[in-house]
């Protein structure tokens, strides 16, 4: 899996967006076993209703919006609300139906199940 | 980014000490400043995690990312020259599973800052919502807002 740095995506062929909210590419760690890909991607701040996760063309994008209310002057600053987004390429043979995204603590869990056509087979070997 | 004031009392001494450890902190942030680059974010576990703080009148208030920590997993000590945030954070790969991309990495972390007033300890709350760290330090009443009535003369 590779990940895409097109930030700037034209391809939904609308006018180019005039302002694009800013996002920094989350850390992520990608797991797999025999039956599925496994994501954990680090997005504090974002909720439930901010996440988009896309499977189109090979391409999973995570994008995660962060709105928070400033609960008054800042004193401080050391990071800002920026929303969430990566983009990798996935390996053929994902289901896209069966794409699952689950939120906690900070932490968003994707699971992308392999189809059958490509899980590990054991063959049975017949006696002759 | 902050004027200074000069040294003509201990409380704007605090003060002053407090612009200049923010000052740094602006100072380590810029080259992690990530916008839209395309290497992934690293944390450097000594600025972990990033803190902003708030003045929200009565209260001051400190938050802070910590994606995939819970409650137990941090600690918040008060003292008599402010406030810090320690605690380890552990990230347990997946048993079975074989890993392509390890980002996200187990640390311990601890920080400390100064206050711009005094606060009350009693009143002070932390809570863990998605990730993010939110302290609640209730401003010491003589730290407090107070409105000054206007009198016609």
């Amino acid at each position: 899996m590779a990940n895409q740095t097109d930030l700037a995506n034209r391809s939904n062929g609308l006018a180019e967006a005039v302002h694009q909210r800013e996002a920094i590419a989350p850390v992520v760690d990608v797991y797999e076993n025999g039956d599925e890909l496994l994501l954990f991607v680090d997005v504090p701040g974002a909720t439930n209703d901010g996440i988009d996760v896309q499977l189109e063309k090979g391409q999973l994008t995570i994008l995660a919006k962060r709105r928070e209310d400033a609960p008054g002057p800042l004193l401080a600053a050391e990071y800002r609300s920026y929303d969430y987004l990566r983009v990798f390429s996935v390996p053929q043979g994902i289901d896209p139906s069966k794409i699952d995204a689950q939120l906690g603590g900070g932490v968003l869990r994707v699971r992308l199940p392999k189809s059958e056509s490509v899980k590990p087979r054991r063959i049975e070997v017949k006696q002759g | 980014m902050f004027s200074r004031f000069g040294d003509e009392s201990r409380d704007f001494a605090l003060l002053d000490e407090f612009r200049r450890r923010i000052d740094r902190l602006w100072e380590d942030m810029d080259t992690s400043w990530p916008a839209n680059s395309s290497n992934a974010r690293t944390h450097s576990s000594s600025a972990w995690p990033r803190i902003n703080l708030y003045d929200a009148g009565s209260n001051l208030v400190l938050k802070a990312d910590v994606p995939g920590l819970s409650e137990k997993d941090v600690h918040v000590t008060l003292n008599e020259s402010g406030v810090s945030i320690s605690g380890d954070r552990k990230v347990a790969p997946p048993e079975g599973y074989s890993a392509h991309r390890q980002e996200r990495t187990s640390f311990g972390f601890s920080r400390s800052l100064s206050l711009p007033c005094k606060v009350n300890p009693e009143q002070t709350q932390a809570s863990v919502k998605n990730g993010v760290l939110t302290v609640t330090l209730a401003k010491a009443p003589e730290a407090q807002p107070r409105q000054i009535a206007v009198q016609a003369n």
